[in-house]
């Protein structure tokens, strides 16, 4: 069979990190290609490539034998690739007959648009994929995400495309309107369209992918007819590699339970969690995006306070309504966004690292600036920090710096617990490697560290135990002799607990991200 | 070090210059101008407005603003009036529940904007229009006269040969710049406005200095309106109407960003004086009113456009 893509060699850095490595797979027409990954493995990369957004810095990409090289998404577009993106690229006060021929819309003899044309194609290409019940002239805002998801559909197909690349696009749809997605998918193909289609969600995967391509950071680990794999298989190829050589544990002797929470629930987002960490341990909190680990982590913060539930430190019940609580009673939260909720990014390094110990470093309100200066100091050289000097904006320093800014901050309230969301997030290897030394570090001082990942060769390699959570519960706790990949990977998508499709509520995350 | 003051201060050093270049230029269209007399007249005239910006740097600085200032101005001034007059409570009592009225108001500003998550701009335009209702309701369009002598030294006498409220607003001005510029309470108003959400990450009390600072904006509110009433001699519900307009431009034009996280005191009376200064020099040379709106209109522009392009060349 000839292959409608073909993709060989492809290679791409940002700046010093390369991201992609000699990529090659494709695409047969009529096929449910699955990519498959971790966060960061490179597959938002490669399809950015093939989309024309970005271009390889090596390497081929071939459609219909010939090759092509995109110099916008609009070209891409032209020669029959649609792309249907995660966060939904619609024009919420246009209708959807607008939305669908926006940039191509039909026009008549004297140049202005022909809307009976526009709305009887939008009509035709709404009703082809098995949605008689949208009307095209609502505008989009109103609709339901699932809706608009298929108006983003209908809006590829209006381009004729031949190849229509999926991101995630059940992961914000409820179970019905997923399985009614999977039947749209399915529809496509037997059309002869091929698709490349990434999700998270395994079951999803078997239900309907024909081949899978596994991606590891950043390098290709193979291609496999879906009938030839197991579950467990695809887990191991997205995970496999020899992880506990990259992280600089140390093996510590675990104290007295420092954190406990019993029955901890915020709304629906954190259900009825209870954990431990004990001084000198660190736990690690397992998910997929949406199952609720960083809200548990804002709970514990107090930056969204429990609405029921207890949390005890040292034993004793504590009240935490707000950050300042939580900060009083030596508890200190990384959070995972640096930029919007970490730094202030137009203040010096120097301003940053001593705001959460500002009424320490006071005397009588005034802010005693040599100590704070020596202070700055004192945590550029202990966290090595590379920077011109304390005076220096953070907003001017790398991923990696900002964060052990971030991490210098909170050390200087010497916290007792220490809860670390995504610590590694958009950093490079060798920061990150830095970051995994300092948190050792700090966990062999006796800190009671919580730290949320959700790449899970980190959360493997750093974890004395590893928690999972799904749907804002614990769903599995694992010690860390016993928390292979498999298991917990299995745990994650709930691969081995009936395979049902299940929903990701837009959590959080979803939230910040806009 | 001296890098730090450059960053810092180079916004006032631009005003510094372009109010030094003002001031010469207006000398040499009046010899009314540079005179003591005139001066310290000046000084007096623009103290209501001057105090009043104290804290709405602040407020500006946190990335938020407060339109009613005029309108507690107004309330607090009436209420001088009724207290005193109508409610029979000793003068200097009146005086103090007036301001403790602004303080209230700015308060309820406060309340609104931190437990209701309402943005500032929309939150006091609507007090703006409360207040204001308030105050006329209250007045019923009648005026106060007829203060004792005594109460006149505030508004119109004179202290070391300064006037009053000359020295009033210097000291606050001092108390002002030392809180927002060495004080734990100043980092945590720059921290509020450069970025919100990693203010309160970091623990600090966001929403307790929120409410201070608009509580602070309608005290000196009153304490400015207390004085006006001292100056006029009168007290009607009208007052303050548009001052508003008035202290947001000196703080604006003192190079405290709209945005939030940047200005400084110092660049506020500089701001201030420039102001001020314009508005008599252009008097004085026999230009009318509506030409000195214009010109400080275009004065405000030319500011914030050099400051910007500055500003970029810093990062």
């Amino acid at each position: 069979m000839s292959n409608l893509l073909e993709v060989s060699g492809v290679s791409k850095s940002f700046g010093p990190v390369k991201v992609l490595k000699e990529i090659s797979f494709d695409v047969r027409p009529g096929e449910v290609h699955a990519l498959l990954g971790e966060n960061g493995a490179g597959k938002s990369t490669l399809i950015k490539i093939v989309a024309g957004v970005i271009n390889a810095d090596e390497g081929e990409v071939r459609l219909e034998g010939k090759a092509v090289r995109f110099a916008s998404p609009r070209e891409a577009a032209a020669h029959g690739i649609a792309t249907v993106y995660q966060e939904l690229l619609l024009f919420p006060d246009l209708t959807v007959a607008e939305n669908i021929y926006l940039g191509h819309a039909p026009k008549t003899r004297w140049g202005a648009l022909d809307w009976n044309a526009m709305r009887a194609g939008a009509r035709a290409l709404l009703d082809s994929l098995d949605s008689p019940d949208l009307d095209v002239d609502t505008t989009v805002g109103k609709l339901s995400v699932a809706n608009r998801q298929r108006v983003e559909i209908a809006k590829a197909l209006s381009h004729d495309a031949k190849l229509v690349i999926m991101d995630e696009p059940t992961a914000a749809l409820a179970d019905a309107d997923a399985r009614r997605l999977m039947d749209v998918v399915k529809r496509l193909r037997d059309r002869g369209v091929g698709i490349i289609y990434v999700s998270h969600r395994l079951p999803e995967i078997f239900a309907l992918a024909d081949r899978v391509t596994v991606l590891r950071d950043g390098t290709y680990v193979g291609t496999k007819p879906i009938g030839e794999v197991t579950e467990g298989d695809l887990v191991s190829m997205m995970v496999g590699r020899a992880i506990d050589h990259l992280f600089p544990k140390v093996d510590t002797t675990p104290g007295e339970t420092i954190l406990e929470v019993k029955n901890l629930s915020y709304r629906n987002t954190v259900n009825d969690i209870s954990l431990t960490v004990r001084a000198g341990e660190i736990v690690g909190i397992a998910g997929l995006i949406g199952a609720g680990r960083t809200e548990l982590a804002l709970t514990i913060f107090g930056i969204t306070p429990a609405t029921s539930g207890e949390i005890l430190i040292d034993g004793k019940p504590v009240t935490i309504s707000s950050p300042d609580d939580a900060r009083r009673l030596k508890i200190a939260y990384v959070p995972e966004d640096r930029g919007s909720q970490g730094l202030i990014r137009p203040q010096t390094v120097r301003e940053n690292v001593s705001l959460a110990i500002l009424d320490r470093i006071a005397r009588a309100f005034v802010v005693d600036r040599r100590q704070e200066g020596s202070l700055a100091r004192q945590a550029i050289e202990r966290f090595g920090i590379r920077t011109r000097g304390p005076e220096q904006r953070v907003k001017q320093l790398s991923g990696g710096n900002q964060q052990k800014v971030v991490l210098a901050k909170w050390i200087a309230t010497e916290p007792r617990v220490l809860i670390m969301d995504e610590p590694t997030r958009g950093i490079d290897v060798g920061a990150k490697a830095e970051i995994h030394a300092l948190m050792s570090r700090l966990a062999g001082q006796g800190l009671a560290v919580l730290m949320i990942s959700s790449e899970l060769p980190e959360v493997l390699g750093m974890s004395d135990r590893v928690l999972v959570m799904r749907g804002g519960r614990i769903v599995a706790q694992f010690d860390r002799k016993d928390a292979t990949p498999d298991a917990v990977g299995a745990a994650m998508t709930a691969a081995k607990a009936g395979a049902s499709l299940e929903s990701a509520p837009l959590g959080f995350k979803g939230a910040a991200a806009l | 070090m001296t890098l730090v003051l450059n960053r810092m201060l180079r916004h006032e050093v631009i005003l510094g210059v372009l109010l030094v270049a003002a001031l010469i230029v207006l000398a040499g269209q009046s010899e009314h101008f540079w005179t003591a007399d005139n001066l310290l007249n000046q000084g007096r005239l623009m103290a209501e407005v001057g105090l009043i910006a104290l804290p709405m740097t602040f407020v500006i600085v946190t990335g938020g603003i407060d339109l009613s200032v005029g309108s507690i101005f107004g309330l607090s001034a009436i209420l001088l009036g009724v207290f005193w007059q109508n409610m029979g409570l000793p003068l200097p009592v009146a005086m103090v529940a007036a301001i403790l009225v602004g303080g209230i108001a700015g308060l309820g500003n406060g309340f609104i904007i931190t437990r209701f998550k309402v943005p500032p701009l929309i939150a006091t335009l609507a007090t703006l229009a409360l207040y204001r209702g308030l105050a006329e309701g209250i007045s019923q369009a009648r005026s106060v006269r007829g203060y004792p002598d005594w109460f006149f030294g505030l508004g119109q006498g004179e202290v070391l040969g300064v006037p009053s409220q000359l020295w009033i607003m210097i000291v606050c001005f001092v108390i002002a710049a030392f809180i927002l510029g060495l004080t734990t309470f100043g980092r945590t108003t720059y921290a509020i406005g450069s970025n919100e959400v990693a203010a309160r990450f970091s623990g600090l009390k966001v929403d307790r200095a929120k409410l201070l600072i608009y509580g602070a904006s309608g005290l000196i509110a009153g304490l400015a309106a207390v004085i006006f009433v001292s100056r006029v001699s009168t007290t009607r519900s009208d007052m303050g109407t548009g001052l508003e307009l008035d202290v947001i431009t000196a703080v604006v034009l003192g190079g405290t960003s709209i945005f939030g996280g940047r200005g400084t005191v110092i660049g506020t009376g500089l701001g201030l004086i420039l102001m001020q200064a314009l508005k008599n020099g252009l008097a004085l040379s026999g230009v009318k009113g509506d030409g000195t709106i214009v010109v400080i209109g275009a004065v405000l522009i030319a500011a914030i456009l050099i400051g910007n392009l500055l500003s970029r060349d810093g990062d």
